[in-house]
């Protein structure tokens, strides 16, 4: 019962920072919204039992990337955007249906073919050991190809921000309408 | 203990998957944009964790630490692209960018 009030409250609030996000327009209360939503979201995972996880996204999302994105903001100078924040409305909500229509289909495929998986294959081992045990073991021998392919992406990613962000001497002109 | 349906979860992560993409439709600033993205990001992390909690298994929380690594890579790749849009061409909105329009 207190695991409902505590999911229901954490998903309201996540649900209305979602709002938050889409309507505002001045990009540094996007951004706090954006937070907020993240915070609340780890909230879930929290009481979802993957404290790993929620943990991760506290460090890295809530604090890494949005430093980031604040970051990035003060170097683009938002505020000649405020005018004309958004543009595509009327199709953008026509176009709402459809996405949810898939991802309901999505849903429901799986949740039809949950009988035939693996259910509760590690709950016994969760109970025993915990959850950040588990996720480590199983990450370190089954997943650890894609673990360090990650890892590879990682370090091309940051390779490519840097080539992508350094200064060239040449400017070109917009020459488009 | 009772625990939470998959439903709950699954609802939660439509709802916000639904809201980031009608930002990244709707919104004209590529900074928001990205906002957008990174919302829809987490409710498909959503999803993940909660079929994990209710399936007692653990590799749906391994794919959530992958997508959050790839979120990162992401941003940095993104963000490095709208600086240097912003610094060659002086503009930053979605439907400024019309160069390769055919």
């Amino acid at each position: 019962m207190i695991k409902w009030v505590i999911f229901l409250s954490f998903s309201l609030w996540a649900i209305i920072s979602g709002v938050g996000v889409v309507l505002f327009s001045n990009p540094v209360y996007v951004i706090l919204w954006l937070l907020s939503a993240l915070i609340s979201i780890a909230g879930i995972f929290f009481v979802a039992g993957a404290e790993l996880v929620g943990a991760l996204q506290l460090l890295i999302y809530a604090v890494a990337i949005a430093v980031f994105y604040v970051l990035v903001l003060t170097a683009v100078p938002w505020e000649k955007a405020l005018k004309k924040d958004t543009h595509f409305r009327t199709s953008g909500i026509l176009s709402l249906p459809v996405v949810l229509l898939l991802y309901v289909e999505m849903a429901l495929v799986f949740i039809l073919g949950i009988a035939a998986s693996p259910e509760g294959k590690f709950r016994e081992a969760i109970k025993k050991l915990g959850n950040t045990e588990v996720i480590g073991s199983v990450l370190f021998s089954k997943y650890f190809f894609a673990f360090e392919v990650v890892s590879l992406v990682l370090l091309v990613g940051m390779i490519g921000a840097v080539i992508i962000g350094r200064k060239e001497k040449q400017t070109y002109e917009n020459d488009t309408p | 203990m009772k625990t939470i349906p998959l439903e709950a979860y699954f609802a939660v992560s439509m709802i916000l998957f639904g809201l980031g993409m009608l930002g990244m439709i709707v919104r004209r600033n590529l900074v928001t944009v990205l906002m957008s993205l990174e919302l829809s990001l987490n409710a498909v992390n959503i999803a993940f964790v909660g079929a994990d909690a209710y399936m007692g298994l653990v590799e749906g929380q391994i794919f959530a630490l992958f997508i959050i690594a790839l979120a990162a890579s992401e941003a940095a790749v993104g963000l490095g692209i709208i600086i240097s849009i912003f610094r060659y061409r002086q503009v930053e909105s979605t439907d400024e960018i019309t160069d390769m329009r055919g």
